[in-house]
């Protein structure tokens, strides 16, 4: 992995963790009645925020790369779209047939991006082994 | 599609990393270049052309090493 790749990593793994402790300052917060109502989707729609620089910061990095790592990359996020859409559809027709609990969209959520996040890193790895 | 890269580079004594400075790719794409796992766009082939001071078609070869006709 070259030193800018490195460095991109890096990058993104400090922006998910800053939106991550967002999450749970504003989740203690809620919790302690602390957040006046008028305020409760600002301060729910923090971390949400926070990951616009994630995705300013993936869009430099494509920019600066040459053209076969962003073919890697592409193929990669094409891998993770792929792979995301068929466990959400899977995951939710086996919640529609009672075989799995039916988890609330705010629940699952969380879990859907870390899934989403891990595709996205298998899937670059099985791309980069095609073209070394 | 076969090419030339390897020796070329090894004529001159640079390194995949030196070669990739010099066409600011990374150094796993030349190597994937060299070993024929990724075929380079024309503006790259045109680079690579250039680094080297030969014409694009004495470096790549579009038949894959066949013979022609």
């Amino acid at each position: 992995m070259s030193c800018e790749s490195n460095r991109f990593s890096w990058r993104m793994i400090w922006w998910a963790i800053a939106s991550a402790l967002l999450t749970i300052v504003v989740a203690v917060l809620n919790r302690a009645g602390v957040i006046p109502p008028s305020l409760r989707a600002v301060a729910a729609l923090a971390p949400v925020v926070i990951m616009v620089g994630f995705f300013v910061g993936m869009a430099r990095y494509l920019r600066s790369i040459d053209e076969m790592q962003r073919l890697m990359h592409l193929e990669a996020l094409l891998f993770q779209f792929a792979g995301t859409a068929l466990l959400v559809m899977g995951f939710g027709a086996l919640a529609k047939a009672g075989v799995v609990p039916n988890l609330p969209a705010s629940e699952a959520m969380p879990y859907l991006w870390i899934v989403a996040f891990l595709l996205w890193g298998i899937g670059l790895a099985l791309v980069r082994r095609r073209y070394q | 599609m076969n090419n030339r890269l390897r020796v070329l580079r090894a004529e001159r004594g640079w390194s995949q990393a030196d070669l990739a400075g010099r066409l600011q790719v990374s150094r796993q794409t030349v190597n994937a270049i060299e070993t024929g796992k990724y075929d380079p766009s024309l503006p790259l082939a045109f680079s690579i052309a250039d680094v080297f001071g030969q014409r694009i078609e004495e470096i790549f070869d579009p038949n894959g090493g066949k013979p022609h006709g």
